[in-house]
């Protein structure tokens, strides 16, 4: 066929519609780069694309351009909300993890300061028994007969130190602490540690190392750091 | 005075179809270049256009729907094969989307590759180049509406069956219960009448 009779052949070839003996022709046509047929060819895809141009115009629902530039990637498709929630449950999240956090850390850090307070109150009564034990060790106490006195006991041991045992201590006023003080014969009273009491008005108070066998102890209620000499009168004393 | 008129609207006609095609071959650049904003303003461009043909031929919106992803996903693939400087969008785009619904119409009919391939190398952007710069322009378009309506029933009835349903000339015949040969001559006569009638347009 001459290229002018096959011309009529190109919309529906263009359109895949060309059936077999027809569609041979026109393909070989265009296989030899026939330029009248290319010219043919182009001109049958513009009144195809017009063509598809007339079909009645509907308005496509919006969400199908949210779904077609998700597609390719360009938009969001709507998800932005499941994003923003995703970061707010994220930062709620790390939020209640680092309060968690806190809470664990506090509450590692009581028992940590409990561990160490026991830890510290076993040490004590190792020591106080290890001096009690010691046959060397000589007992005085003080209080008695008094009426609502601080009561107890000084232990002395030349070589370990002293243990105090008191009971019926006074309350101390805010930002005061008990001192306990060696007053060597004929010298001045040299501090010998600071001590708080108990709920009951009870404590126990150590001063370790080598002690003169013939001291004087003594208890006064000083500042909370303590004083390098004593500064109020004397809760109660006793002399070995 | 008219005469002073004639050469400036034309001017001006002129420089719009030349600002529209300069924008459009920029277009094809960006999308070549897979910039998003470029797919935001070929939807908005073709969405609507697309999704009336799509749907005057499968009848069913959400398939329609599904089409219409399919044939922008299909032009975002493909935009490498697309030339910048010849090619024509719209043409292509309306032919990627056409094929589309063939493809679904037929995979309905029970004929799920037929003729697949072929539509493949039928949509090639390639194909799609050297068009006129008024390929998809408002006064063709209405020139060929205006063709389309003067057809006779049995053409206009063919042109859609072969557009819009897919069928050869010898599935409109069994369709049709017409000799072939009768189809034959309804389709090429109604297709040479539609073209010459956008060749006078264009010799005007």
């Amino acid at each position: 066929m001459t290229c002018q009779e096959l011309r009529d052949s190109y919309e529906l070839y263009s359109l895949g519609l060309l059936d077999g003996e027809e569609r041979r022709e026109v393909e070989a046509h265009l296989g030899r780069n026939c330029v009248v047929c290319q010219a043919y060819l182009k001109e049958a895809l513009g009144v195809n694309a017009l063509m598809l141009s007339q079909a009645h115009e509907v308005v496509p629902p919006s969400r199908l351009r949210r779904r077609v530039l998700s597609s390719v990637g360009q938009q969001r498709a709507g998800w932005e909300w499941v994003a923003a929630l995703m970061t707010a449950g994220s930062l709620i999240f790390a939020l209640w993890l680092s309060l968690e956090k806190r809470t664990a850390d506090r509450e590692l850090s009581n028992a940590r300061l409990t561990l160490e307070q026991t830890v510290a109150e076993r040490n004590q009564l190792e020591q106080a028994f290890a001096l009690l034990n010691q046959p060397e060790t000589r007992q005085v106490n003080f209080g008695q007969g008094q009426t609502a006195p601080p009561r107890g006991n000084f232990f002395l041991n030349p070589r370990l130190g002293v243990l105090l045992i008191a009971s019926n201590l006074p309350a101390l006023p805010a930002g005061k602490t008990y001192e306990m003080w060696v007053i060597p014969k004929g010298g001045a009273p040299r501090p010998a540690g600071l001590f708080q009491s108990g709920t009951q008005g009870t404590a126990m108070h150590i001063l370790s190392g080598a002690v003169d066998a013939n001291v004087t102890m003594a208890v006064t209620i000083e500042p909370e750091s303590g004083s390098p000499a004593p500064t109020s009168s004397v809760l109660f004393t006793a002399g070995f | 005075m008219l005469a002073r008129l004639i050469p400036f609207s034309l001017a001006l006609a002129l420089l719009q179809v030349s600002l529209r095609f300069k924008d459009e071959g920029d277009l094809a650049r960006r999308l070549k270049a897979r910039d998003g904003g470029a797919m935001r303003e070929l939807y908005d461009r073709y969405g609507r256009l697309v999704y009336s043909l799509i749907l005057r031929m499968v009848r069913n919106s959400a398939a329609a729907e599904d089409l219409v992803q399919e044939t922008f996903l299909r032009v975002w693939n493909r935009m490498q094969g697309f030339d910048q400087e010849r090619g024509a969008l719209g043409p292509w785009v309306l032919t990627v989307a056409r094929n589309r619904a063939i493809d679904y119409l037929r995979s309905a009919d029970g004929k799920i590759s037929a003729g697949t391939l072929e539509l493949d190398q039928l949509e090639h952007p390639g194909k799609f180049c050297d068009f006129e710069d008024r390929a998809l322009s408002l006064d063709r378009a209405r020139r060929i509406k205006e063709a389309f309506e003067k057809l006779t029933p049995n053409q206009k009835t063919v042109v859609e069956l072969a557009y819009y349903e897919g069928l050869s000339q010898s599935e409109m015949a069994e369709r049709l219960q017409q000799p072939l040969g009768t189809v034959k001559t309804w389709v090429r006569s109604a297709l040479k009448a539609l073209r010459e009638q956008l060749t006078e347009a264009a010799a005007v």
